[in-house]
């Protein structure tokens, strides 16, 4: 079927099986790689996007479903060429990838967070973000949270 | 840079550079071939201490450096960055001897057809270690090289130029590296300078971000699986899941049936799909409908008893003093296991294969790219020459990536349909069809005088093999795999009689490296077995542990060590009842690392509340790379420590994705500090060693909480089966 989709505000048409996981359409449709695969049953969070405002994990997420939504991926998150959301400035300064492999889940999680937790402690963090990373990014994302809270609150990023 | 006509001279870094990295597990084999029991004992010893060769011989810096026109430059990388920061270690190396700032020189993996090739792969904790010097004496030579360049263009003598930010100056003349990379046709490469004394380094051991955040976080398309070529269909294919099997029937139609399914081939033991897209084959390979040949049956108990000591090929890998008699009676014997692991990297296996005629390009992600292109050889009728590896980022590596990659099977569907296709394992078939960590059992025997000192210990242990995967030849000479699973199986401590013996079985299933190898089993059912002679003597563990380092260099390192990690950790500061503390330490190669644990026990669930980590890895490179390795083998460790385990019901793992193979996450991280001890002038590794000291320094704190011992790993899992017989 003909899928119509706003990704990072740009209005594209694929034709897909509707039953295609939305991840696909993303990777290998509209090109654009940042959103990652590492399960394919929402288990870990590599392939986390925002629907409509809403966090989701794209790989148990139909193209059909995804029909006529405004997509934003990794790749739109900060809104424009060289900007920076406030998570991603935040995980610059603390230094946060390894592989980096599952980041982009965890950035597209923890920015979902602070739209609706301004302010959050670390434990609202450890209670509601369960992405999966296997270096032991844990720490420092953590930190890079509760830092882009501040910088977002103080306006501070660009 | 050009091409450059005129090769290295003599004097050139290589031979002092392979002179410099020592006896090589190769060569050694080599010697003995004829292995009996002392040579093997022997030969176990000399591997301990070996020092790995990076597997480089090429060291022209025009193969290692491109000069670019704005003054940057670029590094090829024989070593893959798989997040262990090495990229970011090798830029601040050659930075430091380039007269540049770290964040001019760009990294690159380099490919089997441009720059350094190493045939040592990636791992082994040994990248920055093994290529300290190297890189710093062709970075060096490059330098000299940009220098006499302008010397001849200026017409002087080359001793009267500076360098300095990227730029050649003599008096009031200065050229820019990437304007005298211009105007130079031909490269005369200079001599080998003699290197940067420590005292004036100027990058080496100051902080350092990554210089791979901006890719990381923007979400660039660096990775194997972002792999996409023009003309690139899907593959799928369907493995055996069961150890052993082959395919018996197969029927297609269903899955044929697809518009967008292109070709179906069938093998030996897979079936494999092309399709215009992922979904389409994937849903094609759900489809098809087959049945295998294997032997039924095989369970967890059955590689629980293949791997006890007692069973298969033995060797004795230390033997001092006379440990057999003094521990013939009133001694303290105690059992410990290990379960299966997985690597869990969060990048499956990715393979994009484009066939052409007789040549052949594959883009993936792999820890050892000319152990890949040799046995792709060996595999197909490709010529080794005909096959171009162009390596990518890894999404984790942890010993996953050495080997066993679905390579054969993506080149055949590209042969099949004459195009590119590339080809990813699922989560199942990433745990059901890789290799994994073997299980182990360990069982250790020790006593102590009635000064509290110990006199006699023994660790005989089984395990499978991590070694023969790759190195099937190693098999027949050396018996049991004291390489590489039997690692920090040695007793280290000052012990007047010690005897270390692995027993080594085969199972039905692969296993292969793992991070920290054999340490991560041996060290916690060592360092377990130390705290209960700890509590044996009445001792305090710090302390016991402390009084059992020699005069060794090593164990004098290991005691400050200790001694540093008590006094910032607060060893001895009060703590609430409800807290356990632990320790333990180890040794890998060069690097001392130790750890002090605090656990707590909430709802009968472990929580580790905090890490303290030392390490003494020699020369620090990067003080915030080598702790963001600490810190990510801490979580690692936790994660196996506590809670993963891979079981087997009628020939195949049960597990096939996260929700029935647990991992770390956010909730599980501590508070984590890390301390870092300099000590020699050469870098040791730092990936592996911090994970083997967490789960012995958990198991410790349980203990030192409870005064009831596990065992067992994972953990959690220990302490349930502690309650459920307890109640
Ligand atoms: S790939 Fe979607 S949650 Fe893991
Ligand atoms: S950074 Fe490697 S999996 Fe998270």
């Amino acid at each position: 079927m003909k899928i119509n989709l706003t990704i990072n505000g740009v209005d594209s048409t694929f034709e897909a099986d509707p039953d295609m996981p939305l991840l696909w359409l993303i990777r290998d449709e509209a090109k654009l790689k940042g959103t990652k695969f590492g399960c394919g049953m929402a288990l870990c969070g590599a392939c986390s996007a925002h629907v409509d405002g809403e966090l989701v994990r794209t790989c148990s997420y139909s193209a059909q479903m995804a029909h006529g939504k405004k997509i934003t991926t990794i790749e739109g998150l900060s809104g424009g060429a060289n900007r920076l959301h406030p998570i991603q400035q935040a995980w610059l300064d603390v230094g946060v990838p390894q592989c980096g492999y599952c980041q982009s889940g965890f950035m597209m999680a923890a920015a979902h967070l602070l739209e609706e937790n301004s302010n959050p402690t670390e434990d609202d963090l450890k209670n509601s973000i369960t992405n999966i990373c296997r270096c032991g990014t844990h720490p420092r994302i953590l930190k890079a949270i509760l830092l882009a809270a501040k910088l977002q609150s103080n306006g501070t990023s660009k | 840079m050009e091409q450059v006509n005129s090769k290295p001279q003599k004097g050139f870094s290589r031979r002092k550079f392979l002179a410099r990295s020592g006896a090589t597990i190769a060569g050694s084999i080599a010697l003995l071939y004829f292995g009996r029991s002392k040579i093997r004992t022997g030969l176990s010893q000399l591997a301990a201490d070996a020092k790995f060769d990076a597997g480089i011989d090429d060291f022209d810096p025009t193969v290692w450096f491109e000069v670019n026109q704005d003054n940057t430059i670029t590094l090829r990388s024989p070593k893959i960055e798989m997040g262990q920061g090495v990229f970011t270690g090798f830029a601040i190396l050659a930075a430091e001897e380039l007269d540049v700032d770290v964040t001019k020189i760009k990294v690159v993996h380099a490919s089997t057809s441009m720059g350094p090739q190493s045939t040592a792969g990636t791992g082994m904790s040994n990248s920055t270690s093994s290529l300290y010097t190297a890189i710093r004496e062709v970075a060096a030579t490059l330098r000299e090289t940009l220098k006499l360049a302008a010397s001849k263009s200026w017409g002087i003598r080359v001793t009267s130029i500076q360098t300095g930010d990227g730029v050649a100056t003599s008096g009031s003349r200065s050229m820019r590296y990437a304007e005298i990379a211009k105007q130079t046709k031909i490269w005369e490469i200079a001599e080998t300078p003699a290197l940067r004394q420590a005292y004036s380094f100027r990058m080496i051991g100051k902080e350092h971000k990554r210089i791979d955040l901006e890719e990381k976080i923007s979400g660039k398309p660096i990775y194997g699986i972002d792999t996409d070529i023009s003309g690139m269909l899907y593959g799928a294919v369907l493995y055996c899941p069961y150890f052993g099997g082959e395919l018996k029937t197969a029927d297609t139609t269903l899955a044929g049936k697809s518009t967008d399914v292109i070709k179906i081939i069938q093998d030996k033991n897979w079936i494999g799909v092309v399709a215009k897209t992922r979904f389409a084959a994937e849903k094609a390979m759900t489809s098809l409908k087959v049945s295998w040949n294997f032997e039924p049956g095989y369970t967890t108990k059955d590689a629980i008893d293949a791997i006890t000591v007692g069973n298969g090929v033995a060797v004795v890998m230390q033997d001092e003093g006379n440990a057999t008699d003094e521990l013939s009676r009133n001694v303290l014997t105690s059992e410990y296991r290990t379960p299966i692991g997985f690597h869990a990297s969060m990048e499956p296996s990715i393979v994009v294969a484009d066939v052409s005629g007789t040549s052949l390009k594959l883009y993936t992600s792999t820890q050892n790219v000319a152990f890949m292109r040799q046995s792709i050889a060996d595999q197909t009728d490709f010529k080794e020459e005909n096959i171009q590896i162009i390596p990518a980022f890894l999404g984790g590596g942890f010993g996953r990536r050495g080997y066993k990659h679905n390579a054969v099977e993506a080149i055949k569907l590209s042969e099949s349909v004459g195009k590119p296709v590339h080809l990813l394992y699922t989560r199942q078939q990433e745990f059901q069809n890789g290799y994994v960590r073997p299980n182990t059992h360990h069982i250790l025997s020790g006593k102590v005088d009635t000064k509290g000192k110990i006199l006699a210990i023994q660790h005989e242990f089984a395990t499978g093999s991590m070694a023969f995967l790759a190195l099937p030849m190693a098999k027949p000479i050396i018996g049991a795999d004291f390489l590489v699973a039997g690692h920090g199986a040695r007793i280290a401590y000052s012990v007047p009689n010690k005897r270390t013996k692995i027993w080594n079985s085969d199972l039905p299933f692969q296993t292969g490296l793992w991070r920290g190898v054999g340490m991560f089993a041996n060290t916690f059912a060592i360092e377990c077995f130390i705290d209960e002679l700890a509590v044996e003597a009445k001792a305090d563990p710090l302390q016991f542990r402390i009084d059992h380092c020699g005069t060794t260099e090593l164990l004098q390192r290991r005691k400050k060590l200790l001694l540093k990690l008590g006094e910032k950790a607060g060893w001895k500061a009060p703590k609430a009842d409800t807290i356990g503390r632990g320790i333990a330490v180890c040794e890998d190669r060069g690097t001392i690392s130790a750890a002090i644990v605090e656990v707590q026990i909430v709802d009968k669930r472990i929580k580790v509340l905090r890490v303290a980590q030392a390490i003494d890895a020699g020369l620090i490179v990067n003080p915030n790379g080598v702790r963001q390795q600490m810190e990510g083998a801490t979580m690692m460790a936790i994660s196996a420590s506590l809670y993963e385990e891979a079981t087997i019901e009628n020939s195949q793992f049960e597990q096939t994705n996260f929700h029935n193979y647990q991992v770390a996450m956010l909730k599980d991280t501590p508070h984590i500090e890390t301390i870092l001890q300099e000590s020699t002038d050469m870098p040791s590794g730092v990936g592996e060693p911090p994970l083997s000291s967490v789960a012995p320094a958990i198991a410790n704190a349980l203990y030192n909480l409870t005064s009831f011992r596990l065992r067992t790993l994972p953990l959690q899992a220990a302490l349930d089966n502690y309650y459920q017989h307890s109640e």
